[in-house]
């Protein structure tokens, strides 16, 4: 997949949706995404199988969202929380889930939402990361428990939520 | 968490796993709590928003050529603008130009008479 243009269909999702958790904000993430696609119009895009593309694109990602931290750790910026008494269940733990991937060692965090949020396979990962599939398994698995510990209550809520809805499905079928 | 239920995500991530692996830990309670939680664990991490709509072409951002047609347009219009300009200003010019001969006025005197 040599065309960006292919590259940039394939991949802008995925590729969104990993810098909405790996930075916080989804206007950064919009900026980021499209920097990724600059810099692969700037460069030639290597010859290799489709995963290894997937890879090095994934690696430019992380190196951009690593840099994006390391300018907020020196210019932090106001944060922009909505006021609690308006916050719904959904902003609440939209909330938790960006606070708790933010406390995760960096790249714990980038495995993770590899695997869970751009739905990379372990050999994408392992590429994108420089580890070895083995030790992307066991990142995961091992952040999957620490996410499962801290967010316990906002998981809980979420499948009571899922319940509410598969519920109210069910009501509306029998009318 | 014992280690045995690196089976669960392994089954989560389309890895190779032993049935009877999975089926033993799925028998434990614990088990079947871990598995309904890393699901609803990755039902809540999904982003809220949707991704950036694409332009008609299907792509957001145009070509470093693109950029270099654009600029190299603009300063021709503009150089070609500064010269056209600068060319009627010289033309419609209220100031008389310099004058490219002086001819001096000298007092008349006759030399001669009506013959």
């Amino acid at each position: 997949m040599a065309d960006p243009e292919a590259l940039f269909a394939a991949n802008q999702k995925r590729l969104f949706g990993y810098f909405c958790r790996a930075v916080g904000q989804p206007d950064v993430a919009r900026d980021l995404t499209q920097e990724v696609f600059l810099r692969v119009t700037r460069t030639s895009i290597p010859a290799a199988p489709d995963g290894e593309v997937t890879a090095w694109l994934f690696r430019i990602a992380r190196n951009l969202a690593l840099d994006h931290h390391r300018r907020r750790v020196r210019q932090p910026e106001p944060s922009a929380l909505v006021d609690e008494p308006t916050r719904s269940a959904s902003q609440e733990i939209n909330l938790a889930v960006n606070e708790a991937l933010a406390s995760l060692p960096a790249l714990d965090r980038d495995v993770f939402l590899m695997r869970e949020v751009a739905g990379l396979g372990y050999d994408a990962i392992a590429g994108a990361c420089e580890l070895t599939p083995d030790a992307v398994r066991s990142r995961i698995h091992r952040t999957r428990l620490q996410l499962r510990d801290r967010l316990a209550a906002p998981i809980a809520t979420s499948r009571t939520m899922a319940t509410g809805r598969a519920a109210h499905r069910y009501e509306r079928i029998d009318r | 968490m014992s280690s045995n239920h690196d089976v669960i995500s392994a089954f989560l991530d389309d890895q190779p796993f032993e049935l009877d692996e999975l089926a033993d830990t799925l028998n434990d309670p614990a088990g079947r709590a871990l598995l309904i939680d890393l699901i609803a664990l990755r039902r809540i991490v999904q982003p809220t928003e949707a991704a950036p709509a694409m332009g008609a072409a299907g792509r957001p951002w145009r070509r470093p050529w693109q950029y270099a047609a654009a600029a190299a347009v603009l300063l021709v219009a503009l150089g070609g603008g500064y010269l056209v300009g600068e060319r009627r200003a010289v033309t419609t010019s209220s100031e008389a130009p310099p004058p490219t001969r002086v001819v001096e006025a000298v007092p008349f005197t006759p030399t001669g008479g009506l013959r």
